[in-house]
């Protein structure tokens, strides 16, 4: 069982090194080989996890140890792999969608200058991240979010000529590193308590509340930070100035729904702080509303479909939020496969237009690319949730959870319904601006095709599985009559009681959501296919939608600029009014001791070896007399 | 205990030590100055052996065969920096490689 795992683990990082090491001596294409190469053999590693664990008695999981990584006194970390029922589902997930989106960029990325770069990172990331989901105790999980945000800072400032994607690197390498900060912080928290990371101990030991609490919270700030919820969205959409695979992989199947994942593993913890997990939930119902409304004013084909991830995790945070972990696994489930088919079909679009991504320009495209038009469509009605797609199946599921709760549960649940409408609008909004009807003169005069094809086969092979994946993948759960995937993690996440709505409760949560959803598709269709209705126009709204609500200035205004205006303040009150007027001249004092200091420097070996063995010589001396 | 005593391998491993020492001190060629770090090594490893023995312990003679290890490791890296050298052409003399003066 663990032999798949370590396989799975290995694979990719063995890849990653092999591209790197191998330099220039490799040809790019050999690189980009390598890298599709070791990521699916980490996916038939992670079959093989699968079904050993499968076979497995009541198939509760093991843990494997290979060394001790770390000892200090009573506290023990060990080099330690999980291989549990929540993350062999998450390692087939992201070897799987990974190695189709590694396959994709073998087309996408051909002809770059710096491919080896970028195959060498991508590999990087899946073994990051297959670090995240296998570490089989909370300091190894933790090493593993450190290494994810590294190569998501990594492959977001890919294109390093342009400004935009170096600010865009950095940012979301710094509201990251809050969530990791704050991670940490809940972590020493549980070292003091328990001096154990160990994901048994500590899920199973009862700390006093305020402790409970505070890492619970420290757990959801850095859910937050990784999986873009208010208020750490903001880097999300600027994420997608990385090249459109890497957006596809990590800023919409893998990365972003790690905050899930660490919810459902830790949930132990957030139900001893059941308000924390209330707010998680909480969170989730606010972004999804938030992201939905802001990305129906956005021109961006990536940032739509961005905006649509962080409104679909918000989905999944409800979900892990009141207690359904497997329905927000589920849900993460079917949005790997569809978001991560809609980034790369509108990848396909935008390697058409050589560049272009403003969907105002793109009218009619889908005359000419009729297989992208296609598959963009099964996963543009998987993203809306209109049966029998995918996504019908896990968004349902989630909304009617929600019901159990009291007062609030019925927030969530109002959340949940508007959230479905807003998708249907945005996703057909993005639909009928794009595709159908007749090519606008831009795209007559831009389109080009690859060899008369609409891209290379590298490219329609892993859009064609996933159409079919978003399309059939969610009857693989339908909550009122069969659950498999509930009852396959039940051993890892057991679904809270309070969660489990009745069946009536799920017949009538999911004709409501469906209606919804229909009706945003009917006002997108009738604003934006041929003008049959005039788009409202309300100057604020519109102005606030396109400002994001302003998240960017709020944080400008509070962070940025105090700072800033500050240091100002103390460089002309205190720099220049106190420090220098008072006393020797700092500065000239610090500089003529430093030339001083510098004539020891001579440059000459025989010198530095005199000092050495002078320094030895003393050393001995005072050792003699002490004695 | 047959053999001399304790004492005169020490005189001999601080003669040793004394003789690399003065070579790294005063030679100008880098392929002296490896050599001579060579005899410091070994008269160090010396000492290491004669305490082993003085004291009936093992642990000494671990520690040359580690100290070994490290010089053979060391000369590796030497050597390399002295092929390079000459392959630039530069004069083989540690007091012309002076850059790092500050």
């Amino acid at each position: 069982m663990s032999g798949g795992a370590w396989l799975c683990l290995l694979s990719p990082l063995a890849g990653a090194l092999a591209i790197t090491t191998g330099g220039t001596a490799i040809s790019r294409r050999t690189a980009a080989w390598i890298s599709t190469g070791t990521t699916f053999l980490a996916f038939a590693g992670a079959v093989w996890a699968f079904l050993s664990l499968r076979s497995q008695s009541g198939h509760h999981g093991e843990l494997t140890t290979a060394w001790t990584w770390l000892q200090s006194g009573s506290f023990k970390v060990g080099l330690t792999l999980l291989v549990d029922p929540l993350s062999t589902l998450m390692m087939l997930i992201v070897s799987g969608v990974g190695a189709l989106i590694v396959l994709y960029s073998v087309g996408y990325m051909d002809g770059d200058d710096e491919e080896r770069r970028y195959f060498a990172y991508m590999s990087l990331f899946v073994f990051s991240m297959l670090t995240l989901v296998e570490g089989g105790n909370l300091l190894l999980l933790l090493v593993g979010w450190g290494l994810v945000g590294l190569s998501s800072y990594l492959l977001i400032g890919f294109w390093h000529e342009r400004p935009s994607a170096v600010a865009a690197a950095k940012k979301a390498f710094v509201m990251n590193a809050f969530g990791d900060a704050t991670m940490a912080l809940a972590f020493f928290v549980l070292i003091a308590h328990t001096h154990s990371l160990s994901f048994a101990t500590d899920f199973n030991v009862h700390l006093s509340s305020t402790a409970q609490t505070l890492v619970a919270l420290g757990l959801l700030g850095g859910a937050a930070a990784k999986s873009a919820q208010i208020p750490l969205q903001t880097w999300l959409p600027d994420a997608m100035e990385g090249p459109t695979p890497v957006s596809a992989l990590i800023h919409a199947a893998t990365m972003v729904t790690a905050g899930v994942y660490l919810i459902a593993r830790t949930h132990p913890i957030f139900e001893q702080a059941r308000t924390v997990e209330l707010i998680a939930a909480g969170t989730g119902a606010l972004t999804l509303v938030v992201a939905g409304l802001v990305a129906l004013v956005q021109t961006d084909i990536k940032r739509v479909i961005a905006y649509s991830t962080m409104s679909q995790i918000g989905y999944m945070f409800m979900g892990v939020g009141v207690g359904a972990y497997a329905n927000g696994m589920f849900h993460l489930l079917t949005h790997a496969f569809f978001k991560a088919l809609l980034f790369m079909a509108a990848g396909v679009v935008i390697h058409a237009l050589a560049g272009e991504q403003d969907i105002r320009k793109m009218r009619g495209i889908g005359a000419l690319m009729p297989l992208t038009k296609w598959c963009f469509l099964a996963g543009a009605l998987a993203l809306v949730g209109v049966p029998p797609f995918a996504g019908f199946f896990s968004k349902d599921s989630i909304v009617a959870a929600t019901l159990g709760l009291g007062w609030y549960g019925y927030v969530f649940w109002a959340c949940g319904v508007l959230g479905a409408l807003l998708t249907g609008l945005y996703t057909f909004r993005l639909w009928f601006l794009v595709f159908p009807g007749e090519p606008s003169p831009f795209v007559r005069e831009h389109h080009h095709t690859h060899h008369g094809q609409e891209g290379p086969w590298t490219m329609l092979v892993p859009i064609g599985l996933l159409a079919l994946l978003a399309t059939a993948a969610g009857w693989l759960q339908f909550a009122p009559i069969w659950h498999p995937l509930t009852d396959w993690l039940e051993p890892a996440a057991r679904t809270l009681a309070v969660a489990e709505p009745t069946n009536t409760q799920e017949y009538v949560t999911s004709v409501v959501t469906v209606v919804a959803g229909l009706a945003g598709i009917a006002i997108a269709w009738a604003v934006y296919a041929g003008g049959r209705a005039r788009r409202p126009s309300l100057p604020f709204v519109q102005r606030t939608l396109e400002h994001k609500f302003w998240f960017d200035e709020l944080y400008d205004a509070v962070f940025y600029r105090p700072t800033v205006a500050l240091s100002a303040l103390l460089r002309t009150e205190v720099e220049d009014a106190i420090v220098l007027p008072t006393g020797p001249d700092l500065g000239r004092t610090t500089l003529e001791a430093g030339a001083l200091v510098r004539r020891l420097q001579t440059g000459l070996l025989r010198t530095y070896v005199l000092f050495l063995a002078g320094g030895a010589a003393i050393v001995a001396f005072v050792f003699l007399l002490a004695k | 205990m047959s053999g001399p005593g304790t004492a005169w391998y020490l005189a001999l491993a601080a003669f040793l030590f004394g003789t690399g020492a003065l070579g790294v001190l005063i030679r100008r060629n880098p392929l002296i100055v490896l050599l001579s770090l060579e005899i410091m090594l070994n008269g160090a490893n010396l000492a290491l052996i004669a305490f082993s023995r003085h004291v009936h312990n093992g642990t000494g003679q671990i520690f040359a065969l580690a100290v070994m290890a490290v010089a053979a490791s060391e000369v590796c890296v030497g050597l390399g920096l002295v092929v390079a050298l000459h392959r630039r052409r530069l004069a083989l003399d540690v007091d012309t490689l002076s850059e790092l003066r500050g």
